[in-house]
């Protein structure tokens, strides 16, 4: 049954950031298989990559991706979550694991990135 | 001709859940409509078959089925839109409970639509003669405004199967019926109620309901308007 229970916020912002960040990362995506799997010969040794993560443009291009990549696939887990209806304690503790995974792979990615 | 009926029974007094009969049917030619065939097995063979039917035109949106697994309207799907070659499966419209046979229950349907406050809200005192319109402005609003709510979109609906909160492509629409009216005044009470987790963010352009729709009704390019709309307010 339908009931208008009230909002947690509107929608609208997560509907918008998620068409954001899907054009975004088609732009990353494809710049990032150029770079990595075009040639995997080059693209993958360690020297290759050291180059190239010493360079600001790539760093910031990395943490783009990463940032965008998590944000737009961890709100697409969550959206495909939501459409079932969930008990309120499922709910929450499905929400905390994305939210929690999402900072971590994040805060991981990035240190990653800055390290070179 | 002879053509098979394969028709979905249930009776909550008697079946402990539902099953299948078959009939076999005389149609005249491939224009005859499955509204037809359905009184034919009800005056005919068994007076026992309940299903809802009104005006018989495509008009009143009583006798929405799902026919061959295609949400559609009995008396609008004429033998030649089917396969009759082979039986013809009539089941009640899915995701619903079913009060008997071919007849559900709409209660929870008419709740979401009511809950769009489908009616205009003008709070201005009203003119002499009308509220004028321009055509422009009118058209924004001919095709939501076929809609005869015969369900058939909302219960197509996957979003609708996995979420029973969710209020659905039927009340959506006419959510945007009034959203779009330049005679309105309660559009943002209505975003309000749309933009809820049970709104219209579970809408994700799946296009089930366009193809329900027996009025060809685009319900998804009016929900993303919709859509639109909201994130205008809310940005």
């Amino acid at each position: 049954m339908y009931k208008h229970s009230g909002s947690r916020g509107s929608g609208a912002p997560g509907w918008v950031l998620q068409r954001i960040t899907g054009i975004l990362l088609v732009v990353v995506v494809i710049g990032h298989y150029f770079v990595m799997h075009s040639d995997p010969a080059s693209g993958h040794t360690y020297a290759a990559v050291l180059a190239r993560m010493h360079h600001p443009f790539w760093k910031m291009f990395d943490l783009t991706f990463i940032t965008v990549g998590l944000w737009h696939g961890l709100n697409g887990t969550w959206g495909i979550f939501r459409d079932y209806k969930m008990k309120p304690a499922v709910s929450l503790t499905i929400y905390g694991i994305i939210i929690l995974s999402g900072i971590a792979f994040w805060v991981l990615g990035v240190n990653t990135i800055l390290s070179f | 001709m002879k053509v098979t009926l394969r028709i979905q029974r249930y009776n909550p007094e008697r079946d402990s859940e539902p099953y299948y009969q078959e009939f076999i049917v005389e149609a005249g030619d491939d224009k005859e409509r499955i509204l037809d065939l359905l009184h034919q097995v009800k005056w005919k063979y068994d007076g026992t078959l309940t299903f809802r039917r009104s005006c018989a035109h495509g008009v009143c949106g009583s006798d929405g089925l799902r026919i061959n697994g295609r949400n559609r309207l009995a008396c609008s799907t004429l033998l030649r839109d089917v396969n009759y070659k082979k039986p013809i499966v009539i089941e009640p419209l899915p995701s619903i409970p079913i009060i008997k046979d071919l007849v559900v229950d709409m209660s929870d349907f008419y709740k979401k639509y009511e809950a769009v406050k489908p009616y205009l809200v003008n709070k201005s005192p009203a003119p002499e003669h009308e509220r004028i319109q321009s055509n422009e402005d009118a058209e924004m609003l001919f095709e939501s405004a076929k809609c005869i709510l015969c369900g058939c979109c909302t219960t197509s609906c996957p979003s609708s199967w996995s979420d029973e909160n969710y209020i659905g492509p039927a009340a959506l629409l006419k959510a945007y019926r009034f959203v779009f009216d330049t005679r309105d005044e309660a559009a943002d009470e209505r975003l309000d109620i749309v933009d809820t987790p049970d709104g219209i963010w579970r809408c994700h352009t799946i296009f089930n309901c366009v193809e329900a729709c027996p009025k060809d009704i685009n319900l998804t390019w009016h929900i993303s308007q919709l859509k639109k709309r909201v994130a205008e307010r809310e940005m």
